[in-house]
Protein backbone atom coordinates (compact mmCIF):
# COMPACT_ATOMS: atom_id res chain seq x y z
CA UNK A 1 0.00 0.00 0.00
CA UNK A 2 1.38 3.28 -0.98
CA UNK A 3 1.53 6.48 0.80
CA UNK A 4 -1.71 8.45 1.17
CA UNK A 5 -2.07 11.77 -0.22
CA UNK A 6 -1.30 13.55 3.08
CA UNK A 7 1.60 11.56 4.09
CA UNK A 8 3.01 13.04 0.83
CA UNK A 9 2.18 16.44 1.18
CA UNK A 10 4.09 15.92 4.51
CA UNK A 11 7.10 14.57 2.88
CA UNK A 12 6.91 17.47 -0.19
CA UNK A 13 6.87 19.83 3.38
CA UNK A 14 9.45 18.30 5.16
CA UNK A 15 11.65 18.76 1.29
CA UNK A 16 11.34 15.19 -0.63
CA UNK A 17 10.36 17.09 -4.15
CA UNK A 18 9.93 13.45 -5.41
CA UNK A 19 6.50 12.87 -3.61
CA UNK A 20 4.88 15.17 -5.75
CA UNK A 21 5.60 13.52 -8.89
CA UNK A 22 4.01 10.92 -7.05
CA UNK A 23 0.80 13.09 -6.35
CA UNK A 24 0.76 14.62 -10.04
CA UNK A 25 1.02 10.73 -11.15
CA UNK A 26 -1.89 10.17 -9.12
CA UNK A 27 -4.58 13.03 -10.23
CA UNK A 28 -3.49 14.81 -13.21
CA UNK A 29 -5.71 12.87 -15.09
CA UNK A 30 -8.65 12.97 -13.06
CA UNK A 31 -8.02 16.82 -12.75
CA UNK A 32 -7.87 17.13 -16.55
CA UNK A 33 -10.79 15.18 -16.67
CA UNK A 34 -12.60 17.58 -14.39
CA UNK A 35 -11.44 20.49 -16.08
CA UNK A 36 -12.32 19.27 -19.47
CA UNK A 37 -15.60 18.67 -18.35
CA UNK A 38 -15.76 21.94 -16.93
CA UNK A 39 -14.74 23.83 -20.87
CA UNK A 40 -14.60 21.32 -23.14
CA UNK A 41 -11.38 21.77 -24.48
CA UNK A 42 -8.96 19.08 -24.12
CA UNK A 43 -6.32 21.54 -24.46
CA UNK A 44 -7.56 24.04 -22.18
CA UNK A 45 -8.03 21.45 -19.41
CA UNK A 46 -4.34 20.18 -19.82
CA UNK A 47 -3.19 24.21 -19.08
CA UNK A 48 -5.57 23.90 -15.88
CA UNK A 49 -4.18 20.41 -15.01
CA UNK A 50 -0.75 21.88 -15.26
CA UNK A 51 -1.56 25.19 -13.43
CA UNK A 52 -2.93 23.89 -10.75
CA UNK A 53 -0.47 21.40 -9.76
CA UNK A 54 2.03 24.32 -9.92
CA UNK A 55 -0.14 26.45 -8.04
CA UNK A 56 -0.46 23.31 -5.48
CA UNK A 57 3.07 23.34 -5.72
CA UNK A 58 3.78 26.67 -4.58
CA UNK A 59 1.30 26.35 -2.13
CA UNK A 60 1.91 23.04 -0.62
CA UNK A 61 3.49 25.33 2.72
CA UNK A 62 0.17 26.26 3.56
CA UNK A 63 -1.62 23.62 2.90
CA UNK A 64 -2.93 22.27 6.52
CA UNK A 65 -4.00 18.64 7.35
CA UNK A 66 -7.40 19.35 8.42
CA UNK A 67 -8.46 19.16 4.75
CA UNK A 68 -7.82 16.31 1.88
CA UNK A 69 -5.24 17.10 -0.53
CA UNK A 70 -7.88 16.09 -3.49
CA UNK A 71 -10.61 18.34 -2.32
CA UNK A 72 -7.75 21.38 -2.17
CA UNK A 73 -6.49 20.35 -5.49
CA UNK A 74 -10.18 20.27 -7.03
CA UNK A 75 -10.72 23.81 -5.39
CA UNK A 76 -7.52 25.30 -7.33
CA UNK A 77 -8.77 23.70 -10.37
CA UNK A 78 -12.22 24.66 -10.10
CA UNK A 79 -11.02 28.31 -9.33
CA UNK A 80 -9.07 28.00 -12.94
CA UNK A 81 -12.06 26.89 -14.59
CA UNK A 82 -14.29 29.82 -13.12
CA UNK A 83 -11.40 31.95 -14.37
CA UNK A 84 -11.02 30.81 -17.75
CA UNK A 85 -15.11 30.50 -18.57
CA UNK A 86 -15.20 33.83 -17.05
CA UNK A 87 -12.40 34.97 -19.75
CA UNK A 88 -14.23 33.00 -22.33
CA UNK A 89 -17.54 35.20 -21.94
CA UNK A 90 -15.92 38.16 -22.54
CA UNK A 91 -14.40 36.45 -25.50
CA UNK A 92 -16.53 34.00 -26.98
CA UNK A 93 -14.48 31.71 -28.28
CA UNK A 94 -15.10 28.43 -29.96
CA UNK A 95 -12.93 25.13 -29.21
CA UNK A 96 -11.75 22.76 -31.79
CA UNK A 97 -13.21 20.09 -29.81
CA UNK A 98 -17.23 22.36 -30.40
CA UNK A 99 -16.55 22.80 -34.29
CA UNK A 100 -15.44 18.92 -34.56
CA UNK A 101 -18.85 17.86 -32.64
CA UNK A 102 -20.44 19.95 -35.45
CA UNK A 103 -18.47 18.73 -38.18
CA UNK A 104 -19.97 16.37 -40.84
CA UNK A 105 -21.76 13.04 -40.07
CA UNK A 106 -19.78 9.59 -41.37
CA UNK A 107 -22.04 7.72 -42.35
CA UNK A 108 -21.58 4.16 -40.98
CA UNK A 109 -23.03 0.82 -42.05
CA UNK A 110 -20.97 -2.00 -40.13
CA UNK A 111 -22.94 -3.95 -37.11
CA UNK A 112 -23.39 -2.27 -34.04
CA UNK A 113 -23.55 0.97 -36.01
CA UNK A 114 -26.27 2.60 -35.56
CA UNK A 115 -26.07 1.83 -31.91
CA UNK A 116 -22.73 3.93 -31.79
CA UNK A 117 -24.94 6.28 -33.36
CA UNK A 118 -27.44 6.66 -30.50
CA UNK A 119 -24.78 6.65 -27.90
CA UNK A 120 -23.32 9.32 -29.71
CA UNK A 121 -26.25 11.51 -29.92
CA UNK A 122 -27.50 10.80 -26.48
CA UNK A 123 -23.44 11.86 -25.28
CA UNK A 124 -23.85 15.18 -27.06
CA UNK A 125 -27.26 15.79 -25.61
CA UNK A 126 -25.95 15.29 -21.90
CA UNK A 127 -22.92 17.27 -22.91
CA UNK A 128 -25.39 20.33 -24.11
CA UNK A 129 -28.01 19.21 -21.55
CA UNK A 130 -25.10 20.22 -18.89
CA UNK A 131 -23.52 23.16 -20.49
CA UNK A 132 -26.47 24.94 -20.20
CA UNK A 133 -27.07 24.32 -16.51
CA UNK A 134 -26.17 27.27 -13.98
CA UNK A 135 -22.65 27.29 -13.65
CA UNK A 136 -23.06 26.67 -9.34
CA UNK A 137 -25.34 23.04 -10.53
CA UNK A 138 -23.12 22.08 -13.67
CA UNK A 139 -20.08 22.20 -11.02
CA UNK A 140 -21.95 20.12 -8.65
CA UNK A 141 -23.02 17.73 -10.71
CA UNK A 142 -19.69 17.03 -13.05
CA UNK A 143 -17.88 16.86 -9.34
CA UNK A 144 -20.30 14.15 -8.09
CA UNK A 145 -21.50 12.25 -11.08
CA UNK A 146 -17.85 11.94 -12.99
CA UNK A 147 -15.19 12.84 -10.34
CA UNK A 148 -17.02 10.56 -7.94
CA UNK A 149 -16.49 12.75 -4.78
CA UNK A 150 -18.72 12.84 -1.65
CA UNK A 151 -20.61 15.50 -1.06
CA UNK A 152 -18.28 16.46 1.98
CA UNK A 153 -15.33 16.62 -0.44
CA UNK A 154 -17.63 18.64 -3.02
CA UNK A 155 -18.40 21.17 -0.20
CA UNK A 156 -14.38 21.10 0.52
CA UNK A 157 -14.02 21.68 -3.26
CA UNK A 158 -16.08 24.48 -3.39
CA UNK A 159 -16.12 26.14 -0.31
CA UNK A 160 -19.69 25.56 0.56
CA UNK A 161 -21.43 23.48 2.83
CA UNK A 162 -22.86 19.98 2.48
CA UNK A 163 -26.60 20.79 2.46
CA UNK A 164 -26.06 23.49 -0.47
CA UNK A 165 -24.25 20.92 -2.42
CA UNK A 166 -26.92 18.17 -2.28
CA UNK A 167 -29.56 20.86 -3.11
CA UNK A 168 -27.51 22.24 -6.00
CA UNK A 169 -26.87 18.26 -7.24
CA UNK A 170 -31.09 17.92 -7.05
CA UNK A 171 -31.78 20.88 -9.05
CA UNK A 172 -29.17 20.00 -10.99
CA UNK A 173 -30.29 16.58 -12.24
CA UNK A 174 -33.83 17.64 -12.19
CA UNK A 175 -32.72 20.51 -14.78
CA UNK A 176 -31.31 17.45 -16.81
CA UNK A 177 -34.10 15.50 -16.48
CA UNK A 178 -36.39 18.33 -18.25
CA UNK A 179 -33.57 18.93 -20.41
CA UNK A 180 -33.01 15.52 -21.69
CA UNK A 181 -36.68 14.68 -22.10
CA UNK A 182 -36.91 18.15 -24.66
CA UNK A 183 -34.17 16.58 -26.41
CA UNK A 184 -36.40 13.22 -26.57
CA UNK A 185 -33.99 11.09 -24.80
CA UNK A 186 -35.89 8.30 -23.21
CA UNK A 187 -35.38 7.20 -19.51
CA UNK A 188 -32.79 4.74 -19.08
CA UNK A 189 -33.18 1.88 -17.15
CA UNK A 190 -33.18 3.20 -13.53
CA UNK A 191 -29.78 2.43 -11.94
CA UNK A 192 -30.31 0.27 -8.64
CA UNK A 193 -29.63 2.24 -5.10
CA UNK A 194 -26.55 1.68 -3.47
CA UNK A 195 -26.31 -0.23 -0.83
CA UNK A 196 -25.18 2.35 2.20
CA UNK B 1 -45.37 15.28 -8.34
CA UNK B 2 -48.31 15.81 -5.49
CA UNK B 3 -46.06 15.06 -2.33
CA UNK B 4 -45.13 17.94 -0.58
CA UNK B 5 -41.82 15.97 0.72
CA UNK B 6 -40.69 16.59 -3.10
CA UNK B 7 -40.09 20.66 -2.57
CA UNK B 8 -38.53 19.78 0.94
CA UNK B 9 -35.22 20.97 0.89
CA UNK B 10 -34.00 18.42 3.61
CA UNK B 11 -35.90 16.07 2.35
CA UNK B 12 -34.11 16.41 -1.04
CA UNK B 13 -30.85 16.12 0.60
CA UNK B 14 -31.84 12.91 2.01
CA UNK B 15 -33.16 11.46 -1.46
CA UNK B 16 -29.44 12.84 -2.90
CA UNK B 17 -27.62 10.55 -0.29
CA UNK B 18 -30.13 7.76 -1.01
CA UNK B 19 -29.29 8.07 -5.05
CA UNK B 20 -25.64 8.47 -4.64
CA UNK B 21 -25.09 5.60 -1.88
CA UNK B 22 -24.19 8.19 0.86
CA UNK B 23 -26.69 7.71 3.26
CA UNK B 24 -26.43 6.12 6.32
CA UNK B 25 -28.96 3.75 8.26
CA UNK B 26 -31.28 6.28 9.27
CA UNK B 27 -31.55 8.10 6.24
CA UNK B 28 -31.88 5.52 4.55
CA UNK B 29 -34.88 4.01 6.41
CA UNK B 30 -36.90 7.24 6.05
CA UNK B 31 -36.30 7.42 2.78
CA UNK B 32 -37.67 3.82 1.65
CA UNK B 33 -40.32 4.33 4.59
CA UNK B 34 -42.06 7.25 2.87
CA UNK B 35 -40.94 5.83 -0.65
CA UNK B 36 -43.12 3.12 -0.17
CA UNK B 37 -46.36 4.94 0.34
CA UNK B 38 -45.36 7.42 -2.40
CA UNK B 39 -45.73 7.07 -5.92
CA UNK B 40 -44.89 10.79 -6.70
CA UNK B 41 -41.54 10.35 -4.73
CA UNK B 42 -40.82 6.97 -6.33
CA UNK B 43 -41.47 8.58 -9.59
CA UNK B 44 -38.96 11.04 -9.20
CA UNK B 45 -36.46 9.12 -7.82
CA UNK B 46 -36.76 6.24 -10.43
CA UNK B 47 -36.41 9.32 -13.23
CA UNK B 48 -33.56 10.81 -11.45
CA UNK B 49 -31.96 7.73 -11.38
CA UNK B 50 -32.51 7.38 -15.16
CA UNK B 51 -31.19 10.92 -15.38
CA UNK B 52 -27.56 9.42 -13.84
CA UNK B 53 -27.81 6.26 -16.26
CA UNK B 54 -27.69 8.66 -19.47
CA UNK B 55 -25.26 11.16 -17.81
CA UNK B 56 -22.78 8.06 -18.22
CA UNK B 57 -22.84 8.24 -22.03
CA UNK B 58 -20.94 11.47 -21.67
CA UNK B 59 -17.24 9.87 -21.95
CA UNK B 60 -13.88 11.39 -22.18
CA UNK B 61 -12.54 11.77 -25.62
CA UNK B 62 -10.01 9.13 -25.75
CA UNK B 63 -7.65 8.24 -29.06
CA UNK B 64 -8.44 9.64 -32.09
CA UNK B 65 -11.16 7.25 -34.21
CA UNK B 66 -9.76 4.15 -35.79
CA UNK B 67 -9.83 3.75 -39.64
CA UNK B 68 -12.94 1.75 -39.99
CA UNK B 69 -14.86 4.54 -38.14
CA UNK B 70 -13.48 6.66 -40.78
CA UNK B 71 -15.20 4.39 -43.40
CA UNK B 72 -11.54 3.26 -45.01
CA UNK B 73 -11.69 -0.83 -45.89
CA UNK B 74 -8.24 -1.93 -45.27
CA UNK B 75 -7.19 -5.82 -45.22
CA UNK B 76 -7.73 -7.41 -41.61
CA UNK B 77 -3.88 -8.30 -41.93
CA UNK B 78 -2.65 -5.43 -42.42
CA UNK B 79 -5.53 -3.53 -40.39
CA UNK B 80 -3.98 -5.49 -37.05
CA UNK B 81 -0.63 -5.10 -38.03
CA UNK B 82 -0.69 -1.17 -38.45
CA UNK B 83 -3.09 -1.12 -35.30
CA UNK B 84 -0.41 -3.19 -33.29
CA UNK B 85 2.27 -1.18 -34.58
CA UNK B 86 0.39 1.87 -33.92
CA UNK B 87 -0.80 1.23 -30.73
CA UNK B 88 2.62 0.27 -29.59
CA UNK B 89 4.03 3.41 -30.70
CA UNK B 90 1.17 5.27 -29.24
CA UNK B 91 1.55 3.71 -26.38
CA UNK B 92 5.93 4.75 -26.18
CA UNK B 93 4.73 8.07 -27.50
CA UNK B 94 2.05 8.42 -25.30
CA UNK B 95 3.70 7.36 -21.92
CA UNK B 96 6.82 9.15 -22.82
CA UNK B 97 4.85 12.08 -23.30
CA UNK B 98 3.20 12.06 -20.10
CA UNK B 99 6.24 11.39 -18.19
CA UNK B 100 7.72 14.12 -19.99
CA UNK B 101 5.15 17.01 -19.30
CA UNK B 102 5.25 15.39 -16.06
CA UNK B 103 8.81 15.92 -15.68
CA UNK B 104 8.31 19.48 -16.89
CA UNK B 105 6.02 20.95 -14.99
CA UNK B 106 7.74 19.03 -11.63
CA UNK B 107 11.02 21.16 -13.22
CA UNK B 108 8.83 23.97 -13.83
CA UNK B 109 7.27 23.99 -10.57
CA UNK B 110 10.99 23.50 -8.60
CA UNK B 111 12.31 26.07 -10.63
CA UNK B 112 9.67 28.57 -9.70
CA UNK B 113 10.25 27.76 -5.93
CA UNK B 114 13.90 28.49 -6.34
CA UNK B 115 13.71 31.60 -8.18
CA UNK B 116 11.18 32.57 -4.74
CA UNK B 117 13.81 31.18 -2.25
CA UNK B 118 16.39 33.21 -4.48
CA UNK B 119 13.71 36.35 -3.93
CA UNK B 120 13.45 35.99 -0.95
CA UNK B 121 17.21 35.51 0.27
CA UNK B 122 17.67 38.88 -1.89
CA UNK B 123 14.77 40.81 -0.26
CA UNK B 124 16.35 39.44 3.00
CA UNK B 125 19.64 40.81 2.11
CA UNK B 126 18.43 44.08 0.74
CA UNK B 127 16.55 44.61 4.15
CA UNK B 128 20.05 43.77 6.21
CA UNK B 129 22.00 46.02 4.13
CA UNK B 130 19.38 48.73 4.58
CA UNK B 131 19.32 48.00 8.57
CA UNK B 132 22.98 48.59 8.56
CA UNK B 133 23.58 51.25 6.60
CA UNK B 134 20.79 53.58 8.50
CA UNK B 135 22.25 55.90 10.85
CA UNK B 136 21.68 55.57 14.58
CA UNK B 137 19.47 58.26 16.03
CA UNK B 138 21.72 59.83 17.63
CA UNK B 139 24.62 60.12 15.06
CA UNK B 140 21.84 62.59 13.31
CA UNK B 141 23.55 65.71 14.69
CA UNK B 142 26.94 64.45 14.85
CA UNK B 143 26.78 64.25 11.08
CA UNK B 144 25.04 67.21 10.84
CA UNK B 145 28.19 69.34 13.23
CA UNK B 146 30.76 67.19 10.64
CA UNK B 147 29.06 68.26 7.79
CA UNK B 148 29.22 72.02 9.29
CA UNK B 149 32.86 71.98 9.81
CA UNK B 150 33.48 69.99 6.75
CA UNK B 151 32.00 73.26 5.00
CA UNK B 152 34.08 75.65 6.92
CA UNK B 153 37.37 73.57 6.31
CA UNK B 154 36.30 73.89 2.49
CA UNK B 155 35.36 77.35 2.65
CA UNK B 156 38.61 78.54 4.33
CA UNK B 157 40.95 76.32 1.90
CA UNK B 158 39.29 77.52 -0.61
CA UNK B 159 39.99 81.51 0.51
CA UNK B 160 43.57 80.82 1.13
CA UNK B 161 43.18 79.20 -2.73
CA UNK B 162 42.32 82.23 -3.62
CA UNK B 163 44.51 84.87 -2.03
CA UNK B 164 47.40 82.76 -3.62
CA UNK B 165 46.06 83.02 -7.05
CA UNK B 166 45.66 86.77 -6.31
CA UNK B 167 49.49 87.02 -5.29
CA UNK B 168 50.69 85.16 -8.13
CA UNK B 169 49.06 86.87 -10.83
CA UNK B 170 49.75 90.21 -9.31
CA UNK B 171 53.89 88.69 -9.70
CA UNK B 172 53.32 88.00 -12.89
CA UNK B 173 51.64 91.04 -14.38
CA UNK B 174 54.36 92.71 -12.66
CA UNK B 175 56.94 90.66 -14.33
CA UNK B 176 55.22 90.82 -17.36
CA UNK B 177 55.29 95.34 -17.26
CA UNK B 178 58.92 95.44 -16.46
CA UNK B 179 59.92 92.91 -19.65
CA UNK B 180 57.48 94.93 -21.61
CA UNK B 181 59.64 98.05 -20.23
CA UNK B 182 63.02 96.63 -21.60
CA UNK B 183 61.65 94.67 -24.67
CA UNK B 184 60.25 98.35 -25.40
CA UNK B 185 63.64 100.17 -24.52
CA UNK B 186 65.81 97.60 -27.00
CA UNK B 187 63.39 98.11 -29.35
CA UNK B 188 64.02 102.05 -29.47
CA UNK B 189 67.72 101.28 -29.07
CA UNK B 190 67.58 99.18 -32.09
CA UNK B 191 65.73 102.15 -34.09
CA UNK B 192 68.00 104.94 -33.27
CA UNK B 193 70.86 102.63 -34.28
CA UNK B 194 69.51 102.50 -37.36
CA UNK B 195 68.13 105.57 -37.82
CA UNK B 196 72.32 106.96 -37.25
CA UNK B 197 73.48 104.11 -39.74
CA UNK B 198 70.96 105.66 -42.30
CA UNK B 199 71.56 109.03 -41.89
CA UNK B 200 75.52 107.96 -42.32
CA UNK B 201 74.98 106.45 -45.13
CA UNK B 202 72.90 109.29 -46.69
CA UNK B 203 75.54 111.71 -46.10
CA UNK B 204 78.00 109.30 -47.67
CA UNK B 205 75.65 109.35 -51.03
CA UNK B 206 75.38 113.15 -51.27
CA UNK B 207 78.75 113.22 -50.87
CA UNK B 208 79.30 111.06 -53.60
CA UNK B 209 76.64 112.84 -55.07
CA UNK B 210 78.58 116.06 -54.72
CA UNK B 211 81.32 114.59 -56.77
CA UNK B 212 79.69 113.55 -59.37
CA UNK B 213 78.05 116.55 -60.42
CA UNK B 214 81.43 118.57 -59.82
CA UNK B 215 83.18 116.20 -62.47
CA UNK B 216 80.40 116.18 -64.62
CA UNK B 217 80.65 120.16 -64.58
CA UNK B 218 84.28 119.93 -65.27
CA UNK B 219 83.89 118.30 -68.12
Amino acid sequence: MGRSDEELVEACQSGEASAFDILVARWEDRIRGAAFRFLGSEEEARDVAQEAFLKAYRALSSFKREARFSSWLYQIATNLCRDRLRRRRTRATVSLEALEETGPVMVETRPGAHERLLERDLARAVRRAIDALPEEQREVVILKEYQELTFLEIAHALDVPVSTVKTRLYRGLDQLRLRLEREGVRGAAPLPVPAP
Amino acid sequence: MDCEKVGDVAFQGDKMDVLYGEADCAVRARVEQHLAGCAACREEMAALSAVRRNLAAWRLPVARPSFAARGIVVPRWLGAAALLLLGFGATLGATGYASLRRALATQEARADELERRQRETVRALEARIEQSTRPAPGAAALLASLDSRMEEKLRAAEKTQADRLDLRLADWEERTEAQRRVDMARVAASLSYLDGRHGQQLARTNELMGYVLEASRKR
